[in-house]
């Protein structure tokens, strides 16, 4: 597991191993005494990608804005590559950040912008123009590097802000809703070179997504914000193993629908509690306090599609409730709100 | 932990406060922002010269006035252009977005803020070169030019980086280019107004102190007393006062108190200690600054009122000039000096020596056009003392006149008066001139917009060389 701590509210004590690149403890800060962010702690280790999760206002942008010395926090310390947030230029020169409302000069090319940027890192002019086509080639921009960014696609310019992200070669690098407006492709090929960064750069990556299922599919750890302090925090699979599975959806053609709900109110602890919401979709709950919580224990899933094979009815689907992220979340971000 | 070889070099390359002024000066010039605005600011500085030419033919206007009627209005817009320029630099890259990748950078905020200034200032240099040159036009080779070259360089560039530091401080508190732009404006004419008080108020006390506070009307004051009136830097020290307190207290809280706390948001960051200490610092040298700068043009000599000597009626007073006779052509000028000697065992009362034209044929002469500054005050003088005084007339008119001087004791009281003492007079003749064809600065009134817009699209067609501009 690469991330420990305590709970959140709670001044913690962080362990910090030989990989760790980011290390936060007790974060907190305030706006016109306000609380946005309520001790924030948690650490990051190289080669790493963590998924940064909260629904609007639960401070994770005052977290990467604290995290990137943008702001200061009000009390609290971070760490980054064993440099303290006392030192806040030190720090610039480790991470590399992409923000998620980034603007960019439309009248420069890709390269002089990248080259640009790499010279605040001490670079001569030709080492920069240098680095900065190898950039370019690294996040797949190297035919437009003579290019106006002004003439850039959404998806071109997410791109290059990868790639000014990585100029100064940094240990940590923070992403903020890099897939934002980016088609389905863009997406998947955004999100395979954050994986590749990591990877093969050996960088901590701090992924910040609104959309569950990105972060899911790329994420090896997560923290999940809510109201300012730290809902849940883990490896994926742990934060996901915290759901509750309660239930199953199943697809099957809609002239078999109430075939196959007859069939499954047959076997106990089940009980089928939507059928026509959609053509063929059926909603199943598991009752009697029956709740299939770790792999091992997946007996009724087993029952159940058991039973409709045996009937031959043909299963289009099947999902089970309640053990993805997006279960988690919603669940630890509704406990909070009430 | 991952190797970082950035992080741990050393800082081999250009200070950051350089990379942020490069850049910042492509954007500009390249972008088109600052040539834009001189092609604007050209082509109403040739519309005006050729307005000022006009009218200096039609009414016979001397050269030195005509060039520094030309010099003005091209400082006054320049500053304009300047306060713009500095309004933009900071909220404008905060409305686009690209401020948070600056902060993010390694270099210091202060260096920031340095560097956008350097670059906001590179158009003042152009603008004043645009505006020598129509000088240089109209002076028709008058060595007053020489003087409006110094002066104008001189005081422009303290007013013109003074109005930047201004702009920028106005863009480092403001959230969006409308803000700032708006603020910036409303401060531009706060500067203006006052030189649209009636002529009474702005020659009473109060409106001579505000006059001197008010750093753009004293800039122009001293250009108008030192290019019109040969005034010299001992005499008019007073009215470059208000400019450079202004300069040094923009700059200064510029680069020491908002430069280090520049953040993402309008204002600065929240101060610490140490901060507040420094807060404190700046502010109250800039409060002592413009409180001195008040406290000694309130008490300074323009302002000062004499004593109350008792004179006699009959004073030992004389005052000779150094010139019987001048001839010239309109438009040229004639400088002479009076001096006042006081031959008494006391004090001399405060006098005033004045002015006085006359046409020998009679005609009505208006010696306002001939001379802008027509009296000047004699303090006290100790026995046995004399006082020189400088004197220009600007020949504005063919004919023969008589130029005399006298000087006027103050009388002790109300009821009393005293015996004007006169020099003997300077014949003057003056004869015809062919004077400034407005034709002459067509040339250039036209010539220089359309050289700054070739130049503009010589820029961009050098700029999109080698571009690969194909659409995403």
């Amino acid at each position: 597991m690469a991330i420990v701590g305590s709970e959140a509210t709670v001044a913690t004590t962080v362990s910090v191993s030989q990989s760790t690149v980011l290390s936060a403890t007790d974060l907190q800060k305030s706006y016109d005494g306000r609380p946005a962010l309520r001790g924030l702690s948690f650490t990051l280790e190289a080669g790493r990608v963590l998924g940064f999760l909260g629904p609007n206002g639960a401070g994770k942008t005052t977290a990467i804005r604290i995290l990137t010395t943008i702001i200061e926090a009000d009390s609290g310390h971070f760490e980054v590559a064993g440099v303290s947030s006392r030192y806040p230029e030190q720090i610039r020169r480790r991470i590399g950040v992409l923000p998620e409302s980034q603007g960019y000069p439309g009248q420069v090319t890709g390269l002089e912008y990248l080259a640009y940027y790499a010279r605040h890192y001490g670079w001569s002019t030709s080492e920069a123009k240098e680095y900065s086509l190898a950039l370019l080639q690294e996040v797949g921009m190297q035919k437009r590097a003579n290019s106006l960014i002004g003439t850039y696609s959404r998806g071109m310019r997410q791109r290059l802000g990868i790639a000014r992200a990585l100029v100064n070669n940094p240990v940590v690098a923070f992403l903020d809703e890099p897939t934002l407006g980016l088609d389905p492709k863009g997406q998947q090929e955004l999100l395979e070179m954050v994986r590749r960064i990591a990877r093969e750069r050996n960088a901590g990556v701090i992924l910040c997504s609104h959309l569950l299922s990105e972060i899911e599919g790329v994420c090896d750890d997560v923290v999940i914000l809510s109201w300012g302090q730290v809902a849940a925090k883990g490896s994926m699979t742990e934060v996901a193993g915290q759901a509750q599975r309660n239930g199953v959806r199943i697809h099957v053609p809609s002239p078999s629908a109430d075939q196959a709900q007859r069939i499954l109110e047959a076997i106990p602890d089940v009980k089928v509690t939507g059928n026509g919401a959609a053509p063929g979709r059926l909603q199943v709950e598991f009752v009697n306090g029956a709740r299939p919580n770790t792999r091992e224990d997946d007996g009724l899933y087993n029952g159940i599609l058991e039973a409709l094979i045996g009937a031959k009815i043909p299963i289009l689907g099947f999902e089970g409730q309640g053990s993805r992220l997006q279960d988690v979340f919603l669940r630890l971000t509704q406990e909070e709100i009430q | 932990m991952s190797d970082n070889p950035t992080a741990e070099r050393a800082r081999s390359g250009a200070p950051g406060w350089w990379l942020v002024f490069t850049r910042e000066l492509k954007e500009l010039w390249i972008g088109g922002r600052a040539l834009n605005l001189l092609i604007l600011y050209s082509i109403l500085m040739g519309a005006t010269s050729f307005l000022i030419a006009t009218n200096a033919e039609l009414e016979l206007i001397p050269p030195r006035e005509v060039a520094y009627l030309m010099l003005w209005p091209s400082i006054a817009f320049a500053l304009f252009i300047g306060l713009i320029i500095g309004a933009d630099s900071i909220s404008g890259e905060r409305e686009r977005g690209t401020l948070e990748a600056l902060l993010l950078t390694p270099t210091s905020r202060r260096q920031i803020v340095i560097g956008k200034f350097l670059a906001a200032a590179s158009p003042w240099p152009a603008a004043l070169t645009i505006s020598l040159v129509l000088v240089r036009v109209l002076s028709q080779g008058d060595e007053v030019f020489v003087k409006a070259v110094f002066w104008g360089s001189l005081i422009g560039s303290v007013l013109a980086l003074a109005f930047i530091g201004l702009g920028m401080l106005v863009s480092f508190w403001s959230n969006s280019n409308r803000t700032s732009l708006f603020v910036s404006l409303l401060c531009y004419f706060g500067f203006l107004l006052p030189t649209q008080f009636p002529g009474e108020a702005q020659a009473g006390s109060i409106g001579q102190l505000i006059k001197k506070v008010n750093p753009m009307e004293a800039g122009k004051e001293y250009l108008a007393r030192v290019i019109v009136n040969n005034g010299t830097p001992d005499e008019l020290w007073v009215w470059a006062l208000a400019p450079l307190t202004f300069l040094v207290v923009a700059l200064g809280v510029l680069f020491f108190y908002a430069g280090p706390g520049l953040r993402l948001e309008g204002g600065r960051s929240r101060p610490n200690l140490a901060n507040w200490s420094r807060a404190g610092g700046v502010s109250a040298i800039a409060g002592l600054l413009v409180a001195g700068l008040v406290t000694i043009l309130a008490v300074s000599p323009v302002a000062a009122r004499g004593g109350d000597r008792a004179p006699e009626s009959e004073l030992p007073i004389a005052i000779t000039i150094d010139k019987d006779f001048a001839s010239v052509k309109t438009g040229d000028n004639v400088k002479f000096t009076t001096e006042v000697a006081y031959s008494g065992n006391e004090e001399s009362p405060r006098m005033v020596v004045a002015m006085n034209i006359i046409d020998i044929e009679g005609e009505v002469v208006d010696p306002e056009d001939w001379s802008p500054q027509r009296t000047q005050v004699v303090e006290p003088l100790p026995a046995g003392e004399t006082a020189t005084q400088s004197w220009v007339v600007n020949a504005i008119q063919e004919g023969d006149f008589m130029v005399y001087m006298v000087a006027v004791p103050e009388p002790d009281s109300e009821e009393a008066t005293s015996q004007p003492v006169s020099t003997s007079g300077i014949h003057l003749t003056v004869d015809p001139f062919y004077r400034l064809s407005p034709g002459g600065v067509l040339p250039f009134a036209i010539g220089i917009p359309i050289a700054l817009i070739a130049t503009a699209f010589l820029l961009r067609w050098l700029r999109r060389r080698g571009l690969d501009t194909g659409a995403a």
